[in-house]
This record gives C-alpha cells, sequence and structure tokens, in this order.
C-alpha cells in the first residue's frame, strides 16, 4: 500500500482491491498485502486463519488479473532500499530482478476468461484452467485431470479463497488428505521415514512416500514428516521451504528407475524422467521395503504397462539373476525378497514400458551407469536463493499440487556429461515411441474410419488433370459421343474442378439422379414425362386437400365469430376450433393466380384407366351415399372428431348451411369405392373464401379419386384421411406458407412468382412424404435447385432425388447423429488437440454446432455462388472419393479455423456464434480443396497397411 | 492490522459505489413464425423486416442495457428455432439460461396452445441454482394485427401466466416497436432479483470476491 503512494499502477490495484474487500463487508480486518511479498523475504506474516490470509493475498490475485503484477514487483525491485533490509530476496541485486522478470510471463496470460454462469460459483471457468494447464506444460498433462478436479470440488467446498495465491497454509490439509486413500485415487504404497536429501548442504530428511492410482494414473509423492505431523508452527517460512522438498511425480513420466542396494540392505531409488532429470534419490529404510516399493509399482502399472526387468543387469558383470527372472515373469513371491536383499552392493535399471512396447536393447544399452551412486549427488544445486523465485513464478495460477511438481526444476542442473547421455536416450525412446503411436493411430484410423471413404483413391491428375473442373467443351463433347465418356471421369471433373456454371443446368439433373448417365435423348425425354405427369397428379392431389382446408378452416372461423357474435362467451367447443384451426392467418394461401390443374390431370393417374369427366360436381350423387359421419368419429386423436365437427357442423348450420353439407358429403364419400368420379374444373384459388358448394364437390371428388388410387396413403385408413390428414396437411401447408414467405428474399430469384413455384414443389414433396412433413430447412435445399434449374418439374424431380439422402438428417431419420459421431471420431483421431480443447471447454464434442452445417449441406454457411460449387462435389464425391464428403467439409471448416478456436479457447457458446458470424464467409475453394485433401489423408492412412 | 490505515491513505471513502456487470443468459421460445427472429431484431438493432429468413437450430444476439449508475446488463439472447426437435439439442441450449421469453402468434390460436408445452419443455430442463424455474415472460407478438376478440381477455391472460408460471405477459409487436422494451425490463428485473437472492454460502469470502469478476471477463467473451 505504501508502494501505491508513488507508484500509479499499485495504486489502481490498491483501489480494486480495496473495492472487492468492501463486498466482504467487512468480515476481517485488511492486511497489508505487502506482507505476501515479505513472506518471500523471510519476513513473517502472521496467519490466524485461512480467510483473512485469502484477504490478505487478493491484492496478488488481482495484480495478476490485472497483468500487472510483473510491473508492480519490478518498481518494489527498483526501489527495494525503501521497503526492505538489505538481506530481503527482493533487495538482492541478482535475485529481485530476476524475480521481477519471471513475474512477466504469469502476468502476459488472461485469467479473467470464465464461463457464463461461474459467477455463482468460485469455480475458475474451463478456460482458466486450461490457460494454468498450459503454465505448468508437461509436468502435470498426464495427471492434470484426476488430480485437479477433485481438489477444485473440496476447494469449493472449503471455499478457502482465492486460487492463486495463498495455497501454502490453505492447501495444506488437503495435500495431507489427498495423501490418503479416497474414492479417486487407491493408495497403492505406503511407507514412512524414506529419506531424501533435498539439498546438497541439508541432511537427509524423512517423510512419507506414497505411491497412488487414480484412473491409470500413477503418481508418487513424497512429502517430509515436517508437513504431515505439523511438528512446526504455523511459520509460512519453514512450511514453503519443506514444500519445496516434496516430491509429486506422476509415474508417467519416469522411463528409468536405478535401484541401488546398499550393504546394510538399504535399497536407493533413483528416478529418472523422460527429459533426463533425475528426481533426488529415496533412501529406503533397511529391510526389503525398496522391492516392496518395485513390486506395488509394477501391480500398479498393470495392465497398460510393466517394468522391463530383463533389461536391468548387474552393473560391471552383465549378470542376469535368476530369480530376477523369476519375479519378471510376476511371480511376487514374498520369499523372494530375501534372496534380493541378499545381494551385495549392486545397481540395477529397471525401465517403465507401456502394452505393445517392443523393448528395442539397443536403446536400453546406452545408459552407462558411471559416477551415479549414493555418494555423488547428481544435482548441483548452488542457488539456494533462486529457489525462492522460480517456486513464485511457477506457482503463481497453480492449483496447489503443482507446487511441489514446479519446484522440481531447481533438479535441472544435472552434469552435463549425464544429460546428454539421457537426452541421446531420449531421442531414441521418443522416435520409437512415436512410430509406436502412429502404429496405434493407424490401426484405430483403420477400424473407425474405412467405412467413410472409398479405398480406391481417384486422383486429380490421372488420366489428365481435373482442376479445370467440367467445362463446357468437355460436356458437348460428352454429349455429341457419349459411349468414349465414362460417368466416373465425368465425376470426377466435377470433383476435383466444379462444373462451369453455364452447363449447371444441364449436369445438375444427372448429378443428383435425375437422368442417368449415358442415357439417349429418347429415354431423357421419357424420363421427364414421367415426372411431369407425376409432378401434376401430386399437385392436383394436395391442391383438392387445400381446398378442403380452406374450407375448414373458414368454418371454424365462421363457429367462432357465430359464438361470439351471440353473445356468448369463449367456452371450451370453441376453444376446441381453434385448436384445430392452425392456419388461420395465412393470407398466402389465397393464391391470385389461376392454377390450372385438370389439364394436367387429364393426362395423369398412374396409367389406370379412370374415367374422368370434366363436368361441374354432381351433388346428388355422393350425397346419395349413406351419411356415416359418426364412423369417423377417433376419440384417441387428440383432435377434434369428426363426431365434434358434425355437431359444429349441425350449430352451424344456420350460417353456412351449404358448407356443412358439403363437409357430410366429403366425410362419407371417402367411405365409398367409388372410382369413376367427376372431376372439377380449373379451379381459382382467388375464389377460395366464397367458394360454391359445387366447387367445393368437385374438389372433394378429385380427392376421392386420390385415395382410390394413390398407394402413398393407401395403407392410410379413410377415417384418419378424414380429420388427421387435414389436420396434418393444414399444418404443413402452413409452416410451408410461413418458410416460403422469408426464403432468402435477399436473392434475386426469389420473386413472388418463383416464390410460388417454390411453394408448389414443396408442397408436392411433402404431401408425398407426411409421414417426414415439412421441416424446417427444406425449402433451404430446394432453393438453390430452382435457381440452377428454373424448372418447376425438374426442380421437383431433382429435389425429391437429393432429399433420400438429405431427409436422413431430419428428425425421423437417424443422419445427424450418425454425423456427429463420425465427425467426434474423425476430430480425435485427426486433431486430437482440438478435441481435446473442445472436451475440456465444457465438452461440446457433441458437435451440436455443426447441426445447421449436415442438415443443410452448408447452404446457410456459404454464398450462393459457393453453395452451387459444394453442393457438386459433395454429389460427385459420394462416387469419387466419399459418401460422407460432408464430414470432410466440415472438419476442412474447423480445421481453417483451429486456431481461432483453440487460441480463444472457445466453448460451444463462442464456437456456435463464431460459426454463426462466420456465415457466408468462408473461402469455399479453400474448404473445398482442404476437405478433399482430408479425405485423401484418410484414404492414405487407410491404405497403407 | 495495517490494511485499514492504508485504506485511509488512498483516500478512498467506505463503500464506493462500484460497477457491477452482469451477463445473462436468455432463450427467446415460441412457435415457428410467431416473430422471435422479428421481436430480437427489433430489440437489438430497431429494425423490422417480413423477411428474416428462418431460423435453423440458433441464432445469437447481445443487448447491453445501463440498467442504472452502476449496473450493466448484458443480454445474451438465444433465438432457437421454433421447429427445433433434435433431440438432445434444445437441452443443450436452453443450459444455464437465466431468463426466457416465450412467444406466441395473437393471430394464430394455435401458436397459444403450444406455449404450454413449450413452458414444461423449459422447465423441465434448466433450472435456476436455487433449483426453481427461470422467470419467463410471455409474450403476445403480431398485436398489430390483432382482430377483435381474437385473443384471450386480459383476465384471462393474467390467470393464463399464474396457472403456467410466467412472470408477466406482454402484448408486443415487432413491427410496431410496442412494449418489447418493458418487457425485457421486466425480464431483467426478475433476473436481477434472482441473482440477489442466490445463495451465499456462510462464511464464504470467496464466492462473493468472485462472482464479480468472471462477469467482467464475460463481456470479453462476448465481443470476440
Amino acid at each position: 500500500m505504501k508502494v501505491a503512494k508513488t507508484c500509479a499502477t499499485a495504486a489502481d490495484i490498491c483501489k480494486k482491491v480495496q473495492d472487492l474487500q468492501q463486498q466482504v463487508e467487512g468480515r476481517k480486518h485488511i492486511s497489508n498485502g505487502q506482507e505476501s511479498l515479505k513472506r518471500q523475504s523471510s519476513t513473517t506474516g502472521r496467519t490466524v486463519t485461512l480467510t483473512p490470509q485469502a484477504l490478505k493475498h487478493i491484492w496478488v490475485r488481482t495484480a495478476l488479473i490485472e497483468k500487472v503484477l510483473d510491473k508492480i514487483v519490478q518498481y518494489i525491485v527498483d526501489n527495494c532500499s525503501k521497503y526492505y533490509e538489505k538481506e530481503a530476496l527482493l533487495a538482492d541485486p541478482v535475485c529481485g530482478p530476476i524475480l521481477a522478470v519471471l513475474l512477466v510471463g504469469p502476468c502476459a496470460l488472461e485469467y479473467t476468461k470464465l464461463k457464463t454462469a461461474d459467477h455463482y460459483w468460485t469455480d475458475p471457468s474451463a478456460d482458466e484452467l486450461v490457460q494454468r494447464h498450459r503454465i505448468h506444460g508437461a509436468h502435470t498433462r498426464q495427471d492434470s485431470s484426476p488430480c485437479k478436479r477433485p481438489a477444485l470440488g473440496i476447494k469449493k467446498r472449503h471455499s478457502s479463497g482465492s486460487m492463486s495465491e495463498d495455497k501454502f497454509a490453505a492447501s495444506a490439509r488437503e495435500y495431507v488428505e489427498s495423501l490418503h486413500q479416497n474414492s479417486k485415487i487407491h493408495l497403492l504404497y505406503g511407507k514412512n521415514n524414506v529419506q531424501v536429501q533435498p539439498k546438497e548442504d541439508i541432511e537427509a530428511i524423512p517423510g512419507y512416500l506414497s505411491l497412488h492410482q487414480s484412473g491409470e494414473n500413477l503418481t508418487l509423492k513424497w512429502t517430509p514428516n515436517q508437513l504431515l505431523n505439523g511438528t512446526l508452527g504455523d511459520s509460512e517460512l519453514e512450511k514453503s521451504v519443506f514444500w519445496d522438498y516434496a516430491l509429486i511425480v506422476p509415474i508417467s513420466q519416469i522411463v528409468c528407475i536405478h535401484c541401488h542396494q546398499q550393504p546394510d540392505s538399504r535399497g536407493v531409488l533413483v528416478l529418472v524422467s523422460q527429459d533426463g532429470i533425475q528426481r533426488p534419490p529415496l533412501h529406503f529404510p533397511p529391510g526389503g521395503h525398496l522391492l516392496a516399493f518395485l513390486s506395488c509399482l509394477e501391480n500398479g502399472l498393470l495392465p497398460r504397462g510393466q517394468l522391463e526387468p530383463p533389461l536391468w543387469s548387474q552393473r560391471g558383470k552383465g549378470k542376469i539373476f535368476p530369480k530376477l527372472r523369476k519375479r519378471n515373469s510376476c511371480n511376487k513371491s514374498v520369499d523372494f525378497d530375501d534372496s534380493f536383499v541378499e545381494e551385495l552392493t549392486t545397481d540395477y535399471v529397471f525401465r517403465i514400458i507401456y502394452a505393445g512396447h517392443k523393448h528395442d536393447n539397443n536403446s536400453g544399452d546406452v545408459i552407462e551407469m558411471q559416477g551415479f551412486g549414493a555418494n555423488l549427488m547428481p544435482w548441483k544445486h548452488n542457488e539456494p536463493c533462486s529457489q525462492g523465485s522460480s517456486c513464485l513464478s511457477c506457482s503463481t495460477g497453480s492449483s496447489p499440487y503443482d507446487i511441489p511438481t514446479c519446484c522440481s526444476c531447481m533438479h535441472d542442473r544435472t552434469p552435463l556429461k549425464l544429460l546428454c547421455e539421457n537426452m541421446k536416450r531420449q531421442i531414441v525412446s521418443r522416435a520409437f515411441y512415436g512410430w509406436l503411436a502412429y502404429c496405434r493411430h493407424l490401426s484405430t484410423v483403420r477400424t473407425h474410419l474405412s467405412a467413410l471413404v472409398h479405398h480406391s483413391i481417384i486422383p486429380p491428375d490421372k488420366p489428365t488433370d481435373a482442376s479445370g473442373g467440367l467445362t463446357k467443351e468437355v460436356w458437348s463433347k460428352y454429349q455429341k459421343d457419349m459411349k468414349n465418356y465414362k460417368e466416373l471421369e465425368l465425376l470426377r471433373l466435377v470433383y476435383y474442378g466444379g462444373v462451369e456454371h453455364d452447363i449447371r443446368k444441364e449436369v445438375w439433373p444427372f448429378l443428383l439422379g435425375h437422368y442417368k448417365f449415358g442415357m439417349t435423348k429418347k429415354e431423357m425425354d421419357r424420363v421427364d414425362e414421367a415426372i411431369a405427369s407425376r409432378y401434376q397428379k401430386v399437385m392436383a392431389e394436395w391442391k383438392a386437400c387445400e381446398v378442403i382446408v380452406k374450407q375448414r378452416e373458414k368454418e371454424s372461423h365462421s363457429a367462432i365469430y357465430a359464438k361470439l357474435s351471440s353473445g356468448s362467451s369463449i367456452d371450451s367447443h370453441v376453444q376446441r376450433l381453434i385448436h384445430r384451426d392452425s392456419t388461420i392467418s395465412n393470407d398466402v394461401f389465397m393464391s391470385t393466380e389461376e392454377i390450372d390443374v385438370t389439364d394436367r390431370d387429364l393426362k395423369s393417374h398412374n396409367g389406370k384407366t379412370t374415367i374422368l369427366t370434366n363436368t361441374p360436381g354432381t351433388p346428388s350423387a355422393v350425397a346419395a351415399e349413406p351419411q356415416q359421419s359418426v364412423e369417423f368419429d377417433s376419440p384417441d386423436s387428440g383432435l377434434p372428431s369428426s363426431r365434434n365437427y358434425s355437431v359444429t357442423s349441425g350449430i352451424l348450420s344456420s350460417i353456412d348451411d351449404g358448407q356443412s353439407i358439403c363437409f357430410e358429403e366429403e366425410e362419407s364419400s371417402t367411405e365409398s369405392d367409388r372410382t369413376e368420379l367427376s372431376m372439377g374444373p380449373p379451379r381459382k384459388t382467388k375464389g377460395v373464401l366464397k367458394m360454391q358448394d359445387s366447387i367445393c364437390e368437385e374438389q372433394l371428388c378429385s380427392q376421392l379419386e386420390y385415395l382410390s388410387n394413390s398407394e402413398d396413403i393407401s395403407s392410410m385408413c379413410p377415417t384418419s384421411y378424414t380429420i388427421e390428414l387435414l389436420d396434418t396437411i393444414a399444418l404443413n401447408l402452413h409452416r410451408i406458407d410461413k418458410d416460403v414467405q422469408r426464403c432468402d428474399r435477399n436473392y434475386w430469384y426469389f420473386t413472388s412468382d418463383n416464390l410460388e413455384k417454390l411453394r408448389n414443389i414443396m408442397c408436392s414433396y411433402v404431401w408425398e412424404h407426411l409421414d417426414v412433413g415439412y421441416v424446417q430447412g427444406m425449402c433451404d435445399l430446394l432453393a438453390p435447385l430452382m435457381v440452377i434449374l428454373d424448372n418447376d418439374m425438374l426442380a421437383y424431380s431433382c429435389f425429391t432425388q437429393l432429399m433420400k439422402r438429405m431427409s436422413q438428417n431430419f428428425p425421423n431419420g437417424g443422419a445427424m447423429d450418425i454425423h456427429f459421431a463420425n465427425m467426434r471420431s474423425l476430430i480425435q483421431i485427426l486433431d486430437s488437440e482440438l478435441f481435446e480443447l473442445m472436451h475440456q471447454n465444457g465438452d461440446y464434442t457433441h458437435f451440436y454446432f455443426c447441426y445447421r452445417w449436415f442438415l443443410l449441406d452448408f447452404k446457410r454457411e456459404l454464398l450462393y455462388e459457393d453453395v452451387f460449387a459444394v453442393w457438386e462435389v459433395i454429389w460427385a464425391a459420394r462416387h469419387i472419393s466419399s459418401e460422407h464428403f460432408v464430414l470432410f467439409i466440415a472438419l476442412a471448416l474447423v480445421q481453417v479455423y483451429r486456431e481461432i478456436v483453440r487460441d480463444n479457447n472457445m466453448d460451444f457458446t463462442d464456437i456456435i456464434k463464431f460459426f454463426n458470424e462466420m456465415a457466408e464467409h468462408h473461402d469455399a475453394q479453400l474448404i473445398l480443396r482442404i476437405a478433399r485433401e482430408l479425405v485423401h489423408k484418410v484414404q492414405t492412412l487407410i491404405e497403407n497397411k | 492490522m495495517a490494511g485499514e490505515s492504508a485504506a485511509g491513505e488512498l483516500g478512498v471513502p467506505a463503500g464506493v459505489p462500484e460497477r457491477r456487470e452482469y451477463l445473462f443468459k436468455v432463450l427467446v421460445i415460441g412457435e415457428l413464425g410467431v416473430g422471435k427472429t422479428s421481436i430480437i431484431k427489433r430489440y437489438v438493432h430497431q429494425l423490422f423486416s417480413q423477411h428474416y429468413r428462418a431460423t435453423i437450430g440458433v441464432d445469437f444476439a447481445l443487448k447491453v442495457i445501463n440498467w442504472d449508475g452502476k449496473t450493466l446488463v448484458r443480454l445474451q439472447l438465444w433465438d432457437i428455432a421454433g421447429q427445433e426437435r433434435f433431440g438432445n439439442m434444445t437441452r443443450v441450449y436452453y443450459k444455464e439460461a437465466v431468463g426466457a421469453f416465450v412467444v406466441f402468434d395473437v393471430t394464430r390460436a394455435s401458436t397459444f396452445d403450444a406455449i404450454t408445452k413449450w413452458k414444461s419443455d423449459l422447465d423441465s430442463k434448466v433450472f435456476l441454482p436455487s433449483g426453481g424455474p427461470i422467470p419467463a415472460i410471455l409474450l403476445a407478438n403480431k398485436c398489430d394485427q390483432k382482430k377483435e376478440n381474437s385473443m384471450q381477455s386480459p383476465s384471462q391472460m393474467d390467470h393464463f401466466c399464474k396457472e403456467n408460471g410466467f412472470v408477466a405477459w406482454f402484448e408486443t409487436s415487432a413491427k410496431d416497436n410496442v412494449n418489447i422494451d418493458d418487457a425485457a425490463r421486466c425480464l431483467v428485473e426478475n433476473i436481477l432479483q434472482n441473482s440477489k437472492d442466490f445463495p451465499v454460502e456462510e462464511n464464504d469470502v470467496s464466492s462473493v470476491q468472485l462472482e464479480r469478476e468472471p462477469l467482467t471477463a464475460e463481456s470479453k467473451s462476448l465481443c470476440c
């Protein structure tokens, strides 16, 4: 606080700290923040309880978050004479500046990016955890999650205060507790009075050695007795010194274990980690403890790993002990201990290897255990004072358990020669591990992904370079001489180079399967004719139905008004009517165009020789059918039954008699087996609301005609058709209208005329697929087809073809979940780092942020021109490289932005927002290129067995 | 200890009002075509168009409100597609929301009937930390097109809200900018009330300290 008077930065921090402290409502005395620094310089700060201590150091945390801690410390160092005694650490001409400089790194990191709901909790966000995780680097990589997560859980309950500083006392109890067995961590081995000489100038001190298993991770801990039995006072300094001595060694980092047997049957054990750093020797008390420990360790390593005893040999003699061999074959007999102990001073080297690791003898022999005895300290530690600073830098922002691990950096000063040897061995070992990992990787890829891509690779450059795509020139050559062009070759051109825009209209029907490659003009005409007649038939059917739907709507409107006008309140009966009426407000429904259905109708109808009479309807004929409206009652439908409906009609009869009669007729007629029906004249949908009974009849007749001919709905019982189907159709028509009206209105093509066509095609498709119905997004899929084909019939056919694949993505199909699962496998294998990040940042490995991509084949992500290019490649890819090419486009999108995703530690909200904002800003050609490369990569991985 | 005098040294008066920042995740749900996107665009960008595309999946908007002199509220509005039925996805979308608008279209009774379905879906998937339902406001949108008697009476609506756990209802029009700001203000009031009521553990200093830190931070993450 004194510093604040002269240093502006410090003043800022003081202010912030005070703001914070005021929140605490003066619960405790606010201590001078400076004291925590003095702790580093041998000044003892009294700590009474946890909470004030947390308060006391809050300034460190604040300064760190504000990224100015380094500046403040630098200031203090620069002006150390004012604040510190000569012998203080900060006043030291070397150590002081080092401390300040070391803090620059931690201060450059962002600690504040927390997640949405975290303000309710004391937890740091996943982002912050990842950030911290990075600070420690490889040290905690393996065991960070099992160790940290329980720790944070405990923290939340105990609410021990701010996270980044002040962990020494705060975490002591937790640390000691963590040495015991708990639900998450098994204690495999524990031995007290194992001695470690932490520094050259310090006597070996006894401590508690323990081996913990958490999941697949083994961790060795050694804790000085002073920390365990509390013989020391609360003095922070002493505590922190012993904390520095404590060891936490993840066994996964250990590659070698050196054992030295001494004549007095004491055992000395030295652990060597991957980076070649040796840990301080552990001196086991006399007895078989060393061997017992090794035995526990070996047990703990199973089943994944094991000690590699064939490698160890008696130093100098190269002699291998049969008894030890016996032990290697996993017989851990107790009597073996004795024989082991009987050996004279001998040194052994064990390696820790993991399953599938076939050891290479040469690499093992690289080490000669020269000058590595218990007498000689293998590390030098000449600068005790620098230890404090390095520890501070390591520990800022770390979780309590990491402190001792971080402090192992004091062992860096290993003799150079030994270090070089270790490095040499490490390089060989890493090369081997790399190869091993690659082999495993390949096998996983093969099993997971072999179904995703075609196994034969069709190259971009053979027989000719395909990057130019399918040009007009090539296409006209194909049309002239179809026999000399193979389908696959054309598709290859499309896949690698796309289709020239001018010929898309001609090529797309082939790509989508409307035409087959190699069809003659005549055959194509036949296909067109068939499709045209089907389209017209379907149009007639649903348009007829639409009329009925409109009719019902009008009725229920009338019913409401009838009720209202009669002065009664809205009772449940009318409520029910409202319920059914899902399309009341649809202005779109009233088309102003004349739709000439009849002419087309006359050509159509499954070749069945239905006699169609183009006369006005004959109500009398239909009305002559027995009235069976009661039978249409469907109480389970949850919708107004026809019984209710009839009642309604009865109620309404005074208002609109003709229409209700018309309806009764319709209902009853559906029961009949009539196949000879009259078709109505051209319908003027404009006049729907003013429809005459006779026209209504015509609609009904065509409807009936449809019913008796259509295979699609023949399975549906007439009862459900009458009411439920009409409700379904009303609902679907409404949804279609809603979306058609707002489909890409900013794109020039979608004038009201073309929107009408879009609606017709969509209604036709939905009519044929009422089981799925209209789902939002279908309009988006149809729109680009219409833009290119600009022909109702073709667009209808191509859309139907396209939907064979795409409808699986909609709720009734299971394709979306499969896409997500495949994305999960692919990212996990192709970019495990990103996968890990996704997992850590709130776990969005459900990949829901790709939902829109897959649902619409990236249509919303790209500009129209790019949609064309991407879609045709997707269609061609099906035959060239992969039926799941969309997956690779999705992967390409993720890959293009992976650094941004990673560097910003995006969580689900961030990434979905990011990609929403990036929509229509992607470089489609780049993404296609990457996607093709990714397919090729996976193909190559599978090919190279 | 020294700290108290230090505060005096700096001359900072005790109890200085400090600026609070909140980030609230607010859902906007309801049947398709009721005007969810339009309401959001009107509220955030003061725009209206007939031609907003159908929302697929989810869209976002951020509204920053200077609530009062010392409180800044950021509303992260989640515009969830009206026909979103893909399995578990809405659960993920709803996660960590603290408030919701449930929208229906006064000109279409069926969208009102669906309100109870949306509300129970909401209440089954997201909760306040206290375990209660998140505050939800019922919006009767498109009131500019309202026909006589096409909607329930205000007293019926009040009753409906009470019965279905809505904190309030508003007749809104995204087109004519009717009541949208009021509805948002009402929701924020309720959310703020909840965040104040949020149980602070006894002796839990850190939760108080930390509560505000993440909030300042969130704003950064939002601006990306």
